[in-house]
C-alpha cells in the first residue's frame, strides 16, 4: 500500500511539474513590431491616470506622458521650450508686448513698466503684479480628437486654486504666485486667468476672434520665478472631460469618486504625445500608444517620437528586474541601479550602461534653531557655526563616495548649486575642498579651543558629558550615518543613528525635535526661487527644517526672488552661494550618479542625460528601431 | 461532541475578534494627533491656511472630523456592512475589492503549497518513520537541517535565476498578462500553472520538510505506545497497524499545525510573491506598507486575523473529532 501510495504521488508530482515546465513567455523576444518594453521596478502600478491623484512611484511619469504641461524647461539655459503653448510674454498696462526688439523680454521695462497693483480682498491688502499673454498651439488636440483650447488652460488653473471642487495640496503650492483667488465656498474673490470669454476683455485686454481660443492671459506676483511651475509643473486637464462632472460633492481629485469620475480616472484623455491602451494594460503592465495625431513633431516634420508602443512591466525585485534586461526580456529598465550590479553588465553583447550625474543631493542638515521647547545644551552646540565647520571639515567627500556610493558619485560645493551649470556656479562657494588630514587637523584646533576636555574613549566633554547626537534617517541610510559615526570619531564627536520613522515631518522635522538629519536637495534654476526660500528662510512647514535664521541670508535670497532683472537675478544665485556655504547648516555629502541600463539590439541612440534613467522624454524622442537604422546596433 | 464546548469556543473566537477589530482600529492611531497629517504631508511652500484647508477637506473625506470612539462606532457599523474602507491609492478603490482581487491569486498559491507539502511531507514522514535510522530517516534529517538554514526567499531566488533565467525550465517571474488576460479557459488555467511553478517550488519545499519532520516524529512517538504494542500482540497485520492505530493518532499534532498553516494560508509569502511578481496578498500588503496606506493595511490585518480565527476554531473542532477526549477539559 505504501509502495502504490508513492508511485501516485510521484505521478502527481511528476505531472504537476511537467505542466509548468515550459519556457517563460517573454513578449519581446518574438515581437517584430516597434514596441519597447520597459521595466519598472515598484511595488504596484497606478490603477487611475488624473494627474492630480497619481502621486506614487511611477504615476507621475506617466502622467506626464498623457497630459502635457504649457511649456518645458531647459534646466541648462534657463529657457521655456514650447509644448502645448508655443510662445509667452509679460504685457505692459497697454496689453503690449515687453519685448526687446529681437524677440527676448526686456527685463529693463518689465522693471519700470510690467509692475501694476491690485487689492488682493482675501489678503486684504494692495498688491503688485505682473501681467502674462500666454499663446497656445493651434494644432494641439486631445486624443479625443478634441482641440486644445485657452478654456482648457482656464479650467485647469482655475481649479487648481478652488478648493471648493478640488484638493489638491501640490496643486495648490504650484499655483501659490498666482493671483487667482477663491475663498472656501468656491466663490472667486480675485480673477487672475482671462480668456475671450472669461474677461479679458474688461480688463483691456484684447484678443482677435482668430485667436480668442488660443490665448491666454494671468496675473501672477512680482517673481520671476513665479510662471516657472505655472508653466511646467501644472498638466493641463480637458474642461469637457471634467466640467461635467466635478462638484463640491465630486470633487476632480475625489477619494470616493462615482462611477462617472471613476471612469474618467481610469480612461484619461490627455494631450499629452502617448495615451493609455486600457484594454492592453493590467495590474503588471501598462501599454502606452504613441498618438498619431500628436501636434509636436520633429524638425524635418516626422513624428517627434518613433516608437509606436511602450509596455511598461512591473517588477516587484530589483534583482529580477536586472536579469530581465540581462536575458532580453525588456529593453531597459526606468529605475536606477546600484553600482554594485555593474559588474554584472560587463563584457555582455547588447547592453548599454548609463551613468550619469545625479541632480539630487544629499546633505547633513544640523537643528541650528531648536524651538524653545525642543533646546537643550547638545543642541544648543550646532547653534554656534565655528562648531558646524568643525563639523563639516571632518566629513571625507572621496571616502564617502567610495565606501558608501561605491564610487559612483559626486562631490558637491557648500553653496549647493551643481558644478555643471557653468554659468551659474560660483567657485568661492565650494570651501570643503583640500587635504583632508589638514581638514581634520583644522577641525580638531576649532574644537579644542571651545571643548578640550575628552573622556577615555576620546570623545569631547561638555560639562562633563560626552558631545553626542543623534542622525536621523531612514534604514537606507544607516551605512552614510555609520560612515559619518567613524569620521566624526575623528574629532572627538559621537553621533548615532536614529530612526526618521514613517513621517518624519510631523513627528521630528516640523517640530524641532532632532539633532541632524540626511536630507535629499535638488536646486536648480526651475525650483530656486522656491527652494532657496524653503530651505533656508521660510520656518514651519517648509525644508528649513534646522530653522536657520540668517538676516543677510534671508534678505539676499528675497531680493533674489523679488528682482525682475533676469541678469540681477542670476548674478544674486551666483552671490548667495558662498554665504549658503558659510552658514556650513546643510553640509553636501554627496550626489549619487545615476546608473541605467538598457539593451541595443532592438533600439539604439541612447544618449545620456544628467539626473535621469535612459527612460526620458529626451531619450525616447531619439532612440529608434534598430531595423530602421540597418541593423546596427 | 459536546454542545457547550462548540458554543464557548465560538464566543470566544467572536471575544477575540472583537479585541482585534478595536487593536486594528486603534493601533494605527497611536501617537497620530492627526491622521489627516498623515495622509496629505505638507507639500511645497503652502500657507498655514491652505494646509489647514487641506487637512480639513481630508479630515471630511475620511470621517476623521469626529470623535476618535464615534470613529470606532462607524467603523463597527460599517464593517457590520462588510465595508472595510476605501484605500488611499489613486481611484479610491474599496479595500475589499482590492482584497478580492489578490485573495484568489493567493489562494492559488498557497492552497496548492499546503495540498503538496502536506501529502509529500506526510508520506516521507511515514516513511522515515517506518524506516527509522535507515538512509530514509537520516536523508530527511539532513534535508531538515538544510531548509533550516535555506529560508524559502533565497530557494525562490536561487530557482528564479537557474530555473527561470538560465535553463529556461519554468517561467522566471509572472507573465505580465497573466492577470489581465484570465477567463478560465484551459489555455488561461495552464498559463497559471505554468507561472506558479517556481513559487509553489519554493514555497513547498520548506513545507514538505516540515511536515515529513513532525509526521516522523509523531509517528515514532505513537509507535513506541502501549495500544500499538497491544495491536501487535493481537497479531493484527503490518497495514492495519500502521494506518489504523499509528497514523490515526500520529494525525494530531499534524492537524494542530495544519490548522495554522491553514491560518496563514491568505496571508501570502510576501517575499516570494515579490520575487516572482506575483499578484497576491503578500504583495498587495507590501503596496499599502510603502505607500502608507492605512485603510489598507487596517483592512489586509483584519481579514487575516478574522480568517485566521476562523481556520483556529475550525481546526479546535475538529480536534474535537479527531480525538474525543478535548472536551473532557471543558466538563470540568
Amino acid at each position: 500500500m505504501l509502495k502504490k501510495t508513492t508511485v501516485l504521488i510521484m505521478i502527481f508530482g511528476l505531472v504537476l511539474l511537467l505542466s509548468g515546465c515550459t519556457r517563460g513567455d517573454y513578449e519581446r523576444r518574438y515581437d517584430d513590431s516597434n514596441t519597447l518594453y520597459v521595466g519598472v521596478v515598484e511595488s504596484s502600478f497606478p490603477i487611475a491616470f488624473m494627474p492630480w491623484l497619481s502621486r506614487d512611484g511611477v504615476a507621475p511619469t506617466i502622467s506626464s506622458m498623457l497630459y502635457n504641461t504649457l511649456f518645458a524647461y531647459d534646466d541648462d539655459t534657463g529657457d521655456f521650450l514650447p509644448v502645448l503653448a508655443d510662445e509667452w510674454y509679460y504685457v505692459d498696462s497697454d496689453g503690449l508686448p515687453i519685448l526687446t526688439a529681437d524677440g527676448a523680454i526686456d527685463y529693463e521695462r518689465l522693471e519700470a513698466e510690467g509692475l501694476r497693483q491690485i487689492m488682493n480682498p482675501f489678503a486684504g491688502r494692495m498688491e503688485n503684479y505682473l501681467t502674462v499673454k500666454i499663446m497656445l498651439n493651434p494644432d494641439a488636440t486631445w486624443s479625443d480628437g478634441t482641440p486644445v483650447t485657452a478654456e482648457d488652460v482656464y479650467y485647469s488653473l482655475d481649479i487648481a486654486k478652488n478648493n471648493y471642487l478640488s484638493n489638491h495640496a501640490g496643486a495648490l503650492a504650484w499655483t501659490a504666485d498666482l493671483l487667482h483667488v477663491y475663498c472656501n465656498m468656491g466663490i472667486l474673490h480675485l480673477q487672475g486667468v482671462f480668456t475671450y470669454n472669461r474677461g479679458a476683455a474688461e480688463q483691456g485686454y484684447i484678443i482677435s476672434e482668430d485667436e480668442r481660443d488660443h490665448v491666454v492671459y494671468i496675473h501672477v506676483r512680482d517673481v520671476l520665478g513665479a510662471v516657472t511651475s505655472l508653466f511646467t509643473t501644472i498638466l493641463i486637464i480637458p474642461q469637457h472631460i471634467w466640467q461635467p462632472v466635478v462638484s463640491r460633492e465630486s470633487q476632480l481629485n475625489s477619494r470616493d469618486p462615482n462611477a462617472d469620475m471613476l471612469h474618467r480616472y481610469q480612461n484619461p484623455v490627455g494631450s499629452g504625445p502617448w495615451m493609455l491602451n486600457i484594454e492592453a494594460s493590467g495590474p503588471s503592465m501598462i501599454v502606452l500608444e504613441r498618438r498619431h495625431d500628436y501636434h509636436m513633431t520633429d524638425d524635418d516634420g516626422s513624428p517627434l517620437y518613433k516608437i509606436d508602443t511602450i509596455k511598461l512591466i512591473l517588477y516587484q525585485d530589483v534583482n529580477v528586474a536586472i536579469y530581465a534586461v540581462l536575458r532580453g526580456h525588456i529593453d531597459l529598465l526606468h529605475s536606477s541601479v546600484s553600482p554594485n550590479y555593474a559588474r554584472l553588465f560587463e563584457g555582455r553583447d547588447h547592453i548599454f550602461v548609463s551613468e550619469s550625474d545625479g541632480i539630487y543631493v544629499q546633505t547633513l542638515v544640523m537643528n541650528v534653531n531648536p524651538e524653545s521647547g525642543q533646546r537643550n545644551p547638545m543642541r544648543d552646540l550646532l547653534g554656534d557655526v565655528d562648531f558646524r565647520k568643525a563639523i563639516a571639515l571632518a566629513i571625507d567627500p572621496d571616502e564617502l563616495i567610495d565606501l558608501v556610493a561605491n564610487g559612483s558619485g559626486q562631490r558637491m560645493s557648500a553653496g549647493l548649486i551643481s558644478e555643471r551649470l557653468t554659468d551659474f556656479y560660483n567657485p568661492d562657494a565650494n570651501i570643503l575642498g583640500g587635504d583632508q588630514h589638514d581638514k581634520v587637523h583644522e577641525a580638531n584646533q576649532i574644537l579644542d579651543a571651545m571643548y578640550p576636555e575628552k573622556d577615555r574613549s576620546g570623545y569631547r566633554l561638555l560639562d562633563g558629558e560626552r558631545i553626542s547626537f543623534n542622525i536621523l534617517g531612514h534604514p537606507g541610510e544607516i551605512e552614510l550615518i555609520s560612515f559619518l559615526e567613524i569620521q566624526f570619531q575623528k574629532i572627538g564627536i559621537e553621533v548615532n543613528y536614529q530612526a526618521k520613522g514613517s513621517s518624519p515631518e510631523t513627528t521630528f522635522l516640523w517640530t524641532s525635535n532632532f539633532d541632524m538629519t540626511i536630507h535629499g536637495v535638488i536646486f536648480s534654476l526651475v525650483n530656486v526661487d522656491i527652494m532657496l526660500n524653503a530651505h533656508f528662510v521660510a520656518m514651519g512647514r517648509t525644508s528649513n527644517y534646522g530653522r536657520l535664521a540668517n538676516p543677510e541670508l534671508a534678505a539676499g535670497i528675497h531680493e533674489m526672488r523679488r528682482t525682475l532683472n533676469l541678469n540681477r537675478k542670476y548674478e544674486l544665485i551666483y552671490e548667495l552661494q558662498p554665504l549658503i556655504a558659510a552658514q556650513y547648516y546643510k553640509i553636501p555629502l554627496y550626489s549619487a550618479n545615476v546608473i541605467s541600463v538598457a539593451r541595443t539590439d532592438r533600439y539604439t541612440g541612447y544618449e545620456v542625460i544628467p539626473g535621469s534613467t535612459l527612460f526620458s522624454t529626451a531619450n525616447l524622442q531619439t532612440i529608434t528601431r534598430v531595423n530602421d537604422q540597418g541593423g546596427h546596433s | 461532541m459536546k454542545k457547550s464546548y462548540v458554543i464557548k469556543r465560538i464566543i470566544y473566537a467572536v471575544f477575540i475578534f472583537f479585541i482585534v477589530l478595536t487593536l486594528n482600529f486603534f493601533i494605527p492611531r497611536i501617537g497620530v494627533d492627526d491622521p489627516a497629517e498623515r495622509y496629505y504631508p505638507p507639500q511645497g511652500n503652502m500657507s498655514e491656511l491652505e494646509y489647514e484647508i487641506i487637512k480639513q477637506f481630508t479630515r471630511e473625506q475620511y470621517g476623521f472630523d469626529v470623535s476618535n470612539f464615534q470613529q470606532y462606532l462607524n467603523y463597527v457599523s460599517d464593517l457590520l456592512r462588510f465595508n472595510l474602507g476605501v484605500s488611499f491609492r489613486s481611484g479610491s478603490p474599496q479595500v475589499i475589492t482590492l482584497i478580492g482581487h489578490r485573495l484568489p491569486w493567493t489562494l492559488v498559491l498557497s492552497v496548492t503549497t499546503l495540498l503538496i507539502s502536506l501529502v509529500i511531507g506526510l508520506l516521507f514522514g511515514t516513511i522515515a518513520a517506518w524506516k527509522r535510522g535507515r538512509w530514509q530517516d537520516s536523508l530527511l534529517l539532513n534535508a531538515s537541517t538544510i531548509s533550516v538554514a535555506l529560508p524559502a526567499f533565497f530557494i525562490a531566488l536561487m530557482v528564479s535565476f537557474y530555473l527561470g533565467f538560465e535553463l529556461e525550465l519554468f517561467p522566471a517571474y509572472t507573465n505580465p498578462n497573466m492577470v489581465a488576460q484570465f477567463d478560465w479557459s484551459w489555455r488561461a488555467i495552464q498559463v497559471v500553472m505554468n507561472n506558479a511553478a517556481l513559487p509553489i517550488m519554493s514555497m513547498s519545499i520548506g513545507g514538505i520538510v516540515g511536515y515529513s519532520q513532525s509526521t516522523r516524529n509523531s509517528v515514532i512517538a505513537v509507535t513506541n505506545e502501549d495500544f500499538i504494542m497491544t495491536a501487535r500482540a493481537k497479531g493484527l497485520n503490518h497495514r492495519t497497524v500502521l494506518y489504523k492505530h499509528t497514523l490515526r493518532n500520529a494525525l494530531l499534532p499534524i492537524v494542530t499545525s495544519l490548522g495554522m498553516s491553514i491560518s496563514g494560508l491568505i496571508g501570502g509569502a510576501i517575499i516570494i510573491e515579490q520575487i516572482f511578481n506575483w499578484q497576491g496578498m503578500g504583495t498587495l500588503f507590501l503596496e499599502a506598507n510603502s505607500t502608507n496606506d492605512y485603510p489598507l493595511m487596517m483592512g489586509i490585518m483584519l481579514f487575516l486575523s478574522t480568517f485566521a480565527i476562523i481556520a483556529n476554531l475550525v481546526t479546535e473542532l475538529f480536534y474535537v473529532v479527531l480525538d474525543p477526549r478535548v472536551t473532557v477539559g471543558d466538563k470540568r
